[in-house]
């Protein structure tokens, strides 16, 4: 088990700001970021790294024209009609309380209405960002624990709201643990506040309790 | 920027063309596209830098950071190619702070002035390592293997590098 501090962080945010990481973890970056002044700045220099080797680029000449051209474009957009608005974020009542990345990626998805039920008090739904990584979002009720379970691969989970427990520890908003092959845990939510937390993995996520036998039988979902 | 979102002025697009377009062309030459493609790419990319200029907000980031970004998003685009249309238009990246975001521990300004002093100070073994990292978007380890380096070698380079830009702020790593 890790915790963010002792993870190669600049790793994830130039990657997030070359525009190379993986589409589920510049969610989870993008969303730590809203809940983390530290992590917005993180994200926030890492970019401006990148603007400023973009300021230092030896230019390469545009072709003869070009200029005229995107003119000529935007003349073109200006006369035709403004684009239609899209729909706003989703209206969900108690998700209205997460943070504007994540609810554009529910809205993306397209499915908010169709969370499955993983144990007791614990749903969750699939996230569609085009990621090549397993990425959800939980819903835990409080006292509600997700049954013991091992990892295939890692598995970033990002508390977005609420809180719990394992035996590595609490998690509030804003905290991500990182878990890996070797770490199995039984996460309980905290007493008190529902909670949403965004989970990106790259292996299968392994039941390893009773009703994990009854899972791995039944297949997941 | 700030002529262009409010008066539309062909003016202040025009020199923000002249200096920003071949940079762009640059970069996606850089990322792999051919002559033709990196240059349609250029054109894309500053059309919507028209488009947006509205979001643009001085305190959150310099005009290259933010250009970068439009870029940056437009390379996410064709890599992923994806087969579903896309939903919105607004790149979440794009939009200005809102009020449900935390406050910055430092201002922008101040910290993207700290970023361009302190990377002209770098070392150049330094600056390579960083620029394959934060504008080629490598790994440390694909970067170990591309530079012949060790990857501690990288590791320590490059967390000594991004010390000197926090200028002296603790490093969390």
């Amino acid at each position: 088990m890790t915790r963010q501090n002792d993870l190669p962080f600049s790793e994830l945010f130039s990657a997030y700001a070359a525009g190379t990481l993986d589409a589920g973890l510049a969610l989870l970056v993008e969303t730590q970021g809203a809940l983390r002044a530290d992590i917005k700045d993180a994200v926030g220099q890492s970019e401006a790294v990148a603007g400023a080797f973009l300021e230092m680029t030896e230019p390469a000449p545009m072709r003869a024209g070009a200029l005229e051209s995107a003119l000529a474009q935007i003349d073109a957009l200006e006369a035709s009609a403004p684009a239609p608005q899209a729909g706003g974020p989703v209206d969900d009542g108690e998700m209205d309380q997460l943070p504007e990345p994540l609810r554009y990626a529910i809205a993306v998805s397209g499915n908010h209405e169709t969370w499955s039920t993983a144990a007791p008090g614990i749903h969750r739904i699939a996230l569609d960002v085009g990621s090549q990584m397993e990425v959800e979002l939980y819903r835990i009720q409080p006292d509600a624990a997700i049954p013991r379970h091992s990892h295939g691969g890692q598995e970033y989970t990002l508390v977005v709201t609420g809180g719990y427990t394992d035996s590595s520890g609490s998690f509030g908003p804003g905290d991500l643990a990182v878990k890996g092959p070797e770490d199995t845990h039984r996460p309980v939510g905290d007493a008190g506040e529902v909670c949403f937390a965004l989970i990106v993995r790259d292996g299968a996520f392994r039941l390893t309790g009773a009703l994990g036998v009854v899972q791995r039988i039944l297949g997941r979902r | 920027m700030a002529r262009i979102a409010a008066d539309q002025s062909r003016e202040a697009f025009a020199e923000l063309f002249a200096f920003f377009a071949p940079r762009l062309k640059a970069y996606m030459l850089r990322l792999g596209a051919g002559e033709q493609e990196a240059e349609e790419l250029t054109q894309d990319v500053m059309m919507t830098v028209w488009r947006k200029a509205g979001m643009y907000d001085r305190k959150q980031a310099s005009v290259s950071t933010w250009i970068f970004r439009v870029a940056r998003n437009r390379r996410i685009d064709v890599q992923r190619r994806t087969t579903k249309p896309p939903l919105e238009p607004d790149e979440p990246m794009l939009r200005p702070a809102e009020a449900e975001q935390p406050d910055s521990a430092v201002s922008r300004m101040q910290m993207e002035e700290q970023v361009r002093a302190q990377l002209a100070t770098l070392p150049e073994e330094q600056l390579a390592l960083l620029q394959a990292a934060f504008y080629d978007g490598l790994s440390h380890s694909e970067i170990a293997r591309s530079h012949g380096l060790p990857l501690g070698t990288v590791k320590s380079r490059i967390r000594l590098a991004l010390a000197r830009l926090r200028g002296g702020l603790d490093d969390p790593e």
